[in-house]
């Protein structure tokens, strides 16, 4: 019980305290900060208020000297004392008092000190001095209140103001008599803001709103959490790929389209929600125009769910009529007016013919608004351009005016900035000075910024174009479409009334398309088709969609995903299909993370399929620092882009782990934009996680530290890395910044790293970054992660990228023949489909071509100026990369350096032979010349036994998963493929990549192409191969001709001269399984050696026979054998020698 | 602007206590000022708001938790009743108190609530208008302060600069 303490402020009657007789009061000293303790010591305990030490603490001491200074100003206090006034006859206003004092004002009294903890404070300190701290506590306390209370209205007042605010209860009205209603407003009307908040008015507590981006999910779950008062609690949530906030209270939650089609297709009837809100159905997204199919199929099961879908003004009447005439509720914008200015650019005499865009008209904007509006005006301009390249060069050129002038801050706008310098668009510009904001269309919806009085539209964009065809990303510039100048001009409005500049003629924007041609229309499917495979919704090609997706580019992805293996021929997913389509990431990816985690190589693959899967984390102008290229130098692995990743991270997982280093530094030092790695890290505990859920890896032991003591220090740790984001987050609310003029524009050297630099502990200059890091991941396991894989074998990094190429396959580049006679910069590569792409300036290859030549000059002829066309190696290499780009050239981006040959045998879908099997064709465009039959037999025979396999561990491993989700996932038996099993495999496919034999690869012409197959043959006479590939024998292929031996190798259908006589081909061989001696024909070779019964099966020997090099090795042992008894020369080894002579026996 | 941060972890039990705490401070109902149509959710009615044994509130106070605040301990007044008329009305106005004493360059922007005020007890303004006589000098000098300035046509709502 704590003793009894008296109230002050209590009642009217209090004696207003008079100055001290026994003190000086010249003498009494507020500041020392002995006085301050003991006050602290009596009022701020730990049950009090205000809390000795805390921020709220140093905050009232502020206080306090401010209303000390006040106080001193007016002093006089005049008593007054008159009553001249009779009692009044209403009772409350009888006995107000009289002698004015302004405590009476305040509704709150404190507690005095209590008697236990003030140390004798009543001996050693006048009451005056108590009274006087307690009046000033009370002062305080009142002014949070009014602060607080003020807060509190003016949010409601702009609710109210918000011109929504309107329509609230007929949107719920016409909710209750509709299962779908259509909310139509423009951007800055309130609808995302607003309309959850209604629904949770109206009592509605399951609900979700689907937003297009991830960053919308939390900032609009951070505002409603705000404005519904429940900012701290936890009844609004978001829900992203990397994170959750969502919990048992949660009745709205925001989450990302993308994340709803997961829960829909894991519980199809989407239980869990009541009311479904899909915004921003107008930017028609891809995923977005999936779901509305889906929802218009499920909404007749599900009658008592309701859908408010909410769009800009554009194109309303579609997504009515799609839901059956759905009633809108049109909510007009709050715009001023807008004057528009149409200056098209009359054909400039360029001065050369370099692509770059002209940045004069955009100056003579400038030009114009300084001349016509007087500094002292406000507003700010907003320049619509249509990359990133056309935004550095107006930049350039604005920046120089803005340095003559000083009457502009200058600032780029787009995806590819850091977070920190996205911002800056955020702060304010010193008085007389504008900023000038060149933006890609990011400004057109997704970022809003107040305070845009002009707006110069360029009428270009630049998006992500799809060539089915091709399988080619092209990143394309565009004519906008008219709702999208409107959505630009609309951003000139939105403070007072504006001046949009349109960069174009007027008959220019009578011609713009009505609307944005949707994403559906734009990019590669698979994924999409992956995921309607995976939700059995039927055949893609006749899904609702809104508007139907053009049949090439679903044709395509059908293909690309039978390519890649996912579907089976009659469309339906494969095993490996099935589980790819419930991973949320690329197919590529996905394949990744299966063999992966099938070879125990899952740390390494998921910190590489997660940095394959984010930005790449170099900045661009790094390029050219010769000192951030020193620095990455030991970072970068010449055995491929992906590899250069993985160093990255894992080493910037060490400085992060010692204690006494600032990762943030080490980054700008390298020229590595850390955001991207943070984004890696979230990425990759995800994918790990995904792991775990779908029984691929074992579930990590919660590492407990083994004593107490570190028990404590962990987490003491962490209660101080709370401490820290807690008082960042305190610190949020006052931190726009005033624009300095000339902003610094080199990119190592933005505010947030100078912060960093200078203190790691204290205040503002904490790593809000690397505090969020630390709390979300156990940076022991991370660090533990990326230590091993500084140990990883050549054996495993072997695996490795044997598990990267199959990932990647098909995405494969030849180098150009003559490029080892090329510059640097000039080195070329084709795919299949397209000729002469290039590698990404960020591309280790670029950097070091010499490593992708052919090195070995093993010419069998005496010509010396062969190119690398024909030249026989051991060592040809293929490029397998991420993706492919084209902006203004076609770009290799993310390329790993694969063995040709090896790779072509594990990977390729379609593998053609000649007679001989010395000529074959991968696909059918790179062609393999070999130096002897018997060797090429022997690669293809041990190729498709590993195939076969690789193939039937990865079934085994799949079936094991699909029986894992069915049934107790309890079961920690996660190893369903036998250990040694895939340690045999492993080493096989390790003796077969390391082979060594001699061949020429290279590209097929068109023409080739068209006559590579012999074609149907009339006279079918299959090879007598009695039984020789158990039960099925080769049929004839019904195209190419030859024979089809599996479903991707056929044999003897190249179109050459011996193809003729291949039948007869045959020669004396003898299987070293079996000692079987006889006549073959490679094919029958072939045939036998994969079913000769004696051949082991797996294991090291056998797998040590079948791959040609260790026979090699083990050659040493044999010897020149002569048999008496069968008259005939042998090499063999002494086991042979015993095996053999048995046979005489 | 927010700037997005993350979730605090997935910490199984920080989640379970954060939930805890919510449902102690479930509200009772919506405040709703009878004058200007200002409305919260209440958590508490009384003079000693809980989680704050220090502080006591001198008249029967409609409460709120501090939503503005992480801290789970403040708590914000939204109203009470006039003793005049007994009229539910918040503690607005919020602004400059400019009667001596307690004008501070701290104070917060005045907003157009201005329903009632405290005087050793609560009163609506329509209920001191009335009896302004029984009020001392400065108060009657600060309402008739804050009358003048409320006279002017009201700005646009939150385009001040
Ligand atoms: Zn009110
Ligand atoms: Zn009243």
């Amino acid at each position: 019980m704590p003793p009894p303490r008296t109230w002050e402020g209590r009642g009217p009657r209090d004696r207003p305290p008079a100055p001290s007789q026994e003190e000086d009061p010249e003498k009494w000293d507020w500041n020392c900060p002995e006085t301050r303790r003991l006050f602290e010591d009596a009022f701020f305990g730990d049950e009090d208020y205000i809390r000795q030490g805390s921020e709220e603490c140093q905050k009232f001491w502020t206080f306090f000297e401010r209303l000390q200074r006040f106080q001193n100003l007016k002093t006089t206090r005049k008593e007054e004392k008159d009553s001249r006034h009779p009692k009044h006859s209403i009772p409350a206003l009888a006995d107000l008092p009289r002698a004015y004092d302004p405590r009476y004002r305040i509704n709150l009294s404190v507690l005095g000190p209590d008697a236990r903890r003030s140390r004798g404070l009543g001996r050693r300190l006048a009451p005056e001095r108590v009274s006087e701290f307690r009046q000033a506590l009370l002062h305080y306390l009142d002014f949070g209140q009014k602060q607080a209370f003020g807060r509190l209205a003016k949010l409601q007042r702009e609710r109210m103001a918000l011109p929504i605010a309107q329509y609230g209860d007929r949107i719920l009205q016409t909710l209750k008599e509709h299962q779908v209603v259509v909310v139509a407003g423009d951007t800055g009307c309130g609808k995302s803001t607003q309309v959850p908040q209604y629904l949770l008015a109206a009592g509605f507590s399951h609900v979700a709103c689907t937003q297009p981006r991830r960053i919308a999910c939390i900032s609009l779950a951070k505002r409603v959490g705000f404005e519904s008062l429940s900012q701290y609690g936890s009844q609004v949530g978001y829900q992203i790929r990397f994170e959750s906030t969502r919990s048992a209270a949660t009745k709205i939650v925001f989450l990302t389209v993308g994340l709803l089609l997961r829960q829909i297709q894991r519980e199809p009837r989407l239980p869990q929600y009541q009311v479904l809100i899909v915004d921003e159905v107008h930017e028609r997204h891809l995923h977005n125009d999936f779901l509305l199919g889906i929802l218009r199929r499920l909404l007749p099961q599900r009658p008592d769910l309701k859908v408010i879908l909410m769009s800009a003004t554009i194109n309303i009447s579609l997504f009515s009529s799609y839901f059956g005439s759905a009633p809108v509720v049109q909510v007009p914008g709050r715009l001023f007016p807008i004057t528009v200015v149409y200056q098209p650019q009359e054909a400039e005499p360029t001065t050369s013919k370099s692509e770059k865009l002209d940045p004069r008209p955009f100056l003579r904007v400038l030009e114009a608004i300084d001349n016509k509006y007087p500094p002292e005006e406000r507003g700010d301009l907003l320049v619509f351009l249509s990359g990133m390249a056309e935004i550095s060069a107006v930049l350039e050129a604005a920046q120089t005016y803005a340095s003559h002038t000083q009457r502009w801050a200058v600032l780029p706008l787009h995806s590819a900035l850091s977070v920190a310098d996205q911002d800056k668009v955020f702060d304010v510009a010193p008085p007389g000075v504008r900023k000038c904001i060149l933006s890609t269309n990011i400004a057109e919806t997704s970022v809003t910024i107040d305070g845009i009085r002009f707006v110069v539209d360029s009428g270009k964009v630049k998006e992500m174009s799809y060539d089915p065809q091709a399988k080619l990303q092209r990143l394309q510039e565009f004519w906008i479409s008219q709702a999208s100048a409107e959505q630009r001009k609309g951003r000139a409005g939105r403070t007072g009334p504006g001046v949009c500049f349109r960069l174009y003629a007027e008959s220019d924007y009578d011609a713009f398309a009505p609307y944005p041609v949707p994403e559906i229309r734009r990019v590669a499917l698979d994924a999409l088709v992956l995921q309607m495979k995976g939700m059995s919704v039927g055949d893609p090609r006749t899904f609702p969609f809104i508007e139907p997706p053009p049949p090439t580019s679903l044709e395509t992805a059908i293909c690309y995903l039978r390519d890649q293996g996912a579907l089976d021929s009659s469309e339906a997913l494969t095993p490996i299909g099935s589980l790819l389509a419930q991973l949320p990431v690329d197919v590529v990816i996905g394949k990744m993370l299966i063999l992966g985690s099938m070879f125990h190589l899952a740390e390494p693959v998921l910190t590489i399929a997660a940095a394959l899967s984010v930005q790449s984390p170099f900045t661009r102008g790094a390029q050219s620092n010769p000192e951030c290229v020193a620095a990455r130098r030991p970072l970068e692995s010449d055995q491929g882009d992906p590899f250069t990743l993985f160093n990255v991270f894992n080493t910037w997982v060490q400085v992060k782990s010692e204690r006494s280093r600032n990762s943030r530094r080490w980054c700008r030092h390298r020229g590595i934009e850390e955001h991207r790695l943070y984004e890696m890290a979230n990425l990759r505990r995800q994918f790990k996680e995904l792991l775990e859920d779908h029984g691929l890896l074992a579930r990590a032991q919660a590492s407990k530290p083994g004593d107490s003591y570190s028990r404590l220090r962990q987490r003491r740790e962490r209660q101080a890395l709370y401490q820290l984001k807690r008082q960042h987050e305190q610190g949020q609310g006052r931190r726009r910044k005033v624009l300095r003029l000339q902003e610094d524009q080199d990119g190592c050297s933005s505010d947030e790293d100078r912060g960093g630099a200078a203190s790691q502990g204290g205040g503002d200059n904490v790593d809000i970054q690397d505090v969020k890091f630390k709390l979300r991941h156990n940076l022991e396991q991370l660090q533990a992660a990326a230590s091993s894989a500084q140990a990883l074998t050549r054996d495993q990094m072997a695996l490795l990228k044997l598990v990267l190429g199959r990932g990647l396959y098909p995405q494969l580049a030849i180098p150009d023949p003559f490029n080892s006679g090329r510059k640097d910069s000039d080195q070329i590569f084709h795919t299949k489909t397209k000729q002469g792409a290039v590698l990404h300036p960020t591309c280790i290859f670029a950097n070091s071509p010499e490593v992708l030549h052919t090195q070995e000059q093993e010419a069998r002829g005496s010509d010396g100026s062969r190119d690398d066309k024909d030249k026989m190696s051991s060592r040809h290499q293929l490029l397998a990369f991420v993706s492919l780009l084209e902006t203004n050239k076609p770009y290799l981006v993310n390329c790993v350096r694969i063995p040709a040959l090896q790779s072509l045998l594990l990977f390729s879908r379609s593998l053609d032979t000649n007679g001989d099997c010395c000529r074959l064709v991968a696909d059918g465009w790179l062609e393999l010349q070999l130096v002897d039959s018997e060797s090429a037999v022997r690669l293809l025979a041990a190729s498709l036994r590993l195939r076969a396999h690789w193939e039937s561990a990865l079934d085994r491993q799949l079936a094991h998963q699909a029986r894992w989700r069915m049934e107790d996932k309890d079961d920690e038996e996660t190893d369903p493929v036998n250990r040694k099993e895939v340690a045999a495999l492993s080493r096989e496919l390790l003796q077969f990549t390391a082979s060594k034999v001699s061949y020429s690869l290279r590209r097929l012409t068109g023409l080739e192409i068209q006559n590579l197959y012999v074609g149907p043959q009339t006279i079918t006479a299959a090879p007598s191969l009695p039984g020789l590939f158990g039960c099925s024998t080769p049929s004839p292929h019904p195209t190419k001709g030859g024979y089809a031996v599996t479903d991707f190798l056929t044999y003897s259908c190249l179109t050459s001269d011996a193809d003729l006589y291949s039948d007869c081909l045959r020669t004396f061989w003898t299987c070293p399984h079996c000692d079987l001696h006889m006549p073959f024909t490679p094919l029958e070779r072939i045939a036998h050696e994969s079913t000769c019964p004696e051949a082991p099966q797996d294991g090291p020997p056998g797998a040590e026979e079948a791959a040609p090099e260790p026979l090699q090795k083990a050659s040493a042992l044999q010897r020149p054998y002569h048999c008496e008894a069968c008259q005939k020369d042998f090499l063999f080894t002494p086991t042979e020698v015993l095996r053999h002579r048995r046979q005489h026996v | 602007m927010w700037v997005a941060l993350g979730p605090v972890g997935d910490m199984p039990c920080l989640l379970t206590l954060q939930m805890e705490c919510e449902a102690e401070r479930r509200p009772l109902g919506v405040f709703e000022c009878q004058l200007c149509a200002l409305t919260a959710p209440y958590s508490y009615v009384g003079q000693q708001p809980p989680g704050a044994q220090s502080v006591a509130l001198l008249e029967e106070s409609y409460v709120m938790r501090d939503p503005f605040t992480p801290n789970k301990d403040r708590f914000l007044i939204l109203g009470s009743r006039c003793s005049v008329c007994g009229r539910l009305v918040c503690v607005g106005p919020v602004g400059k108190p400019r009667a001596a004493g307690a004008a501070f360059p701290l104070s917060p922007w005045l907003g157009p609530h201005d329903c009632s005020f405290f005087y050793s007890k609560r009163f609506c303004l329509p209920c001191v208008r009335e009896n302004i006589d029984a009020f001392p000098q400065e108060i009657q000098q600060d309402l008739e302060k804050r009358e003048v300035p409320s006279k002017r046509p009201a700005s646009q709502p939150g385009s001040r600069t």
